[in-house]
């Protein structure tokens, strides 16, 4: 009796050791990069470019880059130039796909418009999402920040907030509206460069 | 004081007068186009009603009530031939506003004081009706200045009371309702007796800005002189961007921070500067309007949504964003993002559910008012347009 007791016991310490090696093997994944080099206190001017849309709705991006305009200014860390001037300056700086600069662009843009970084980006779903008869919008964005100095990303990272969740399955209903998950999102991105 | 041998109480004296002198105050007041020297009345021109609804609408019935009732209050109104004279002779098609020359024009060959200029955005027939304008009186100074701003929208259905006995269902009924409305309030904005401060009711907190920055760029005992440019439209609705523009005048108009350029000067200076707003104000445009309107503040944004529902179901929805930048510092000062439902906040019974778009974006657009300029009054108007006698023009 005695001994089938200490047995089970040291079957419990096995699963433990188990368990724990197999977290041990668990790699951490993210989303985000970080330039280590990259002192991000000296910026204090940003130029946020027209964001690529790879959505059906075409004032996805419009309304997105809006948002994260003034979730920046928001902050009071950074001053973001008006999206006319940099309407401008892409002009200007004879920029061909602003969504997309290459690094020589950003440099002739840094230089013109006096910023000391660029933020671009990409807006990879904004919409409703189904999932048999349960429905909830999501939307999923992807930015990145170039110096203009050097022209070089210092920092990525992507967020996607809403969809169709275990609640919305049991009960139903259509989720947050859209600019309220917009919002959350840009949020999380903003968290994300300021961590 | 004694009557047929009997003296009065002195309370009951003092009753009747705290009862009276109101009266005797409103009775003044009604007769606002006349001075008390007997100088001549009040000459205003109320232009033809601009129509920004989309929608064939009694534009004439409007402006017909708006002359009937200011004439019925002592005002002297331009004569139509006279003024379709004149709008012919200035080939004037524009009647949305009034630049510097033609308020000089006015002036000098009509004699006219003031102008009237009303704009009506919204003009549903279907039940329950729904209809939503803006007016403003306009000096004809050699710089225009806007003199008092208000706006109304309303839905058959905003009040239905027990059994629906309340509601509008004649679109004409509504109609004379909202004109009344305004014409109240130019009456009380107008009248010379009336110094009360009128407090506007502070916007509540479900019509804030969702996201908002604002730098520090208000100086102690000044004020600004603020231009409003037409809002990048990206909704369905045609013209949102000029109908958020005159929300916004009307707003701005209120507070003692600022003093509002007439969005006809303005529009005068963009095309004049031939300025087109593609992605929105570029430094260099501020600059070149900044100079040509003598302004401290450009407000500007993007429209993306401006929805009115026709019908009794549904619910109104406005989503817009506002950048305001300043002449000094040549920065954006005030960053905004707004969006919200007509049923936003509602709980129960449909209570506070607002309408129509019109009431939605007037309580978001004050709370933007508020929180950049402080509580509004409308007592700055009274105090300018006491000066609007004949003598000071």
């Amino acid at each position: 009796m005695k001994g089938k007791k200490s047995f089970i016991s040291y079957g419990r310490v096995f699963i433990l050791f188990a368990f724990l090696s197999l977290a041990a093997c668990a790699t951490t994944r993210s989303d985000t990069y970080v330039d280590p080099n990259m002192d991000f206190g000296i910026i204090k001017t940003v130029a946020v470019m027209p964001l690529g849309n790879l959505t059906r709705d075409n004032l996805v991006s419009e309304r997105v880059r809006d948002v994260l305009i003034h979730s920046l200014l928001a902050t009071g860390a950074i001053y973001v130039l008006p999206p006319g001037e940099v309407a401008k300056a892409v002009v200007r700086a004879e920029i061909q796909n602003p969504a997309a600069p290459s690094s020589a662009e950003v440099v002739k843009f840094g230089e013109i418009t006096k910023v000391q970084a660029v933020i671009t980006g990409v807006v990879r779903e904004y919409g409703e999402v189904r999932s048999g008869a349960t429905f909830a919008p999501v939307v999923s964005i992807g930015l990145q920040m170039i110096e203009t100095e050097t022209g070089k990303t210092v920092w990525t990272a992507s967020s996607t907030r809403g969809g169709v969740t275990v609640w919305h399955r049991l009960f139903g209903g259509g989720g947050e509206p859209m600019n309220v998950i917009t919002e959350k999102a840009v949020n999380d991105l903003i968290n994300k460069l300021f961590k | 004081m004694a009557l047929h041998g009997r003296e009065w109480p002195r309370p009951f004296l003092i009753g009747m007068l705290v009862l009276f002198l109101p009266m005797i105050a409103l009775a003044k007041e009604e007769n606002f186009g006349v001075s008390e020297k007997g100088k001549s009345p009040l000459r205003v021109a109320i232009y033809p009603v601009e129509n920004l609804s989309s929608s064939h609408a009694p534009l004439n019935d409007i402006r017909r009530i708006l002359k009937e009732q200011l004439s019925g209050r002592g005002v002297e109104v331009l004569g139509e031939a006279a003024l379709e004279t004149f709008m012919a002779r200035h080939r004037i098609r524009y009647a949305g506003g009034i630049d510097q020359a033609t308020a000089m024009a006015l002036r000098n060959e009509l004699r006219v004081d003031a102008l009237l200029l009303t704009t009506l955005e919204l003009y549903d027939e279907v039940r329950p009706p729904k209809i939503a304008l803006f007016a403003r009186l306009i000096t004809t100074d050699p710089s225009p200045s806007i003199v008092w701003a208000e706006g109304i929208g309303l839905s058959g259905d905003d009040a239905p009371g027990l059994l629906g006995l309340g509601l509008i269902e004649d679109p004409g009924a509504l109609m004379k309702k909202a004109l009344n409305f305004l014409i109240g309030s130019l009456t009380r904005a107008l009248s010379a007796h009336t110094a009360t401060e009128r407090r506007e009711r502070s916007s509540r907190a479900r019509f804030a800005p969702t996201i908002a920055y604002k730098a520090p760029f208000v100086e102690a005992d000044r004020t600004y002189k603020i231009a409003i440019l037409p809002f990048l439209n990206r909704s369905n609705r045609k013209y949102a961007g000029e109908i958020l523009a005159l929300h916004f005048m009307r707003a701005f108009q209120r507070f003692d921070l600022f003093e509002t350029v007439e969005p006809g000067m303005v529009r005068h200076q963009l095309l004049g500067l031939r300025v087109i707003l593609e992605e929105g104000l570029s430094l260099a445009h501020a600059d070149a309007l900044f100079a040509a309107l003598d302004a401290d503040l450009l407000v500007h944004g993007r429209v993306m949504a401006y929805e009115d529902v026709q019908g009794g179901g549904g619910n109104p929805r406005v989503d817009f964003s506002t950048l305001l930048i300043e002449r000094k510092s040549r920065k954006t000062v005030w960053a905004s993002t707004s969006h919200n439902a007509g049923d936003d906040g509602v709980l129960l019974f449909d209570w506070g559910r607002l309408k129509c778009a019109h009431a939605l974006a007037s309580q978001m657009v004050q709370s933007i008012g508020e929180k950049i300029g402080g509580k509004g009054t409308s007592a700055k108007a009274i105090k300018i347009v006491r000066g609007l006698s004949k003598d000071s023009l």
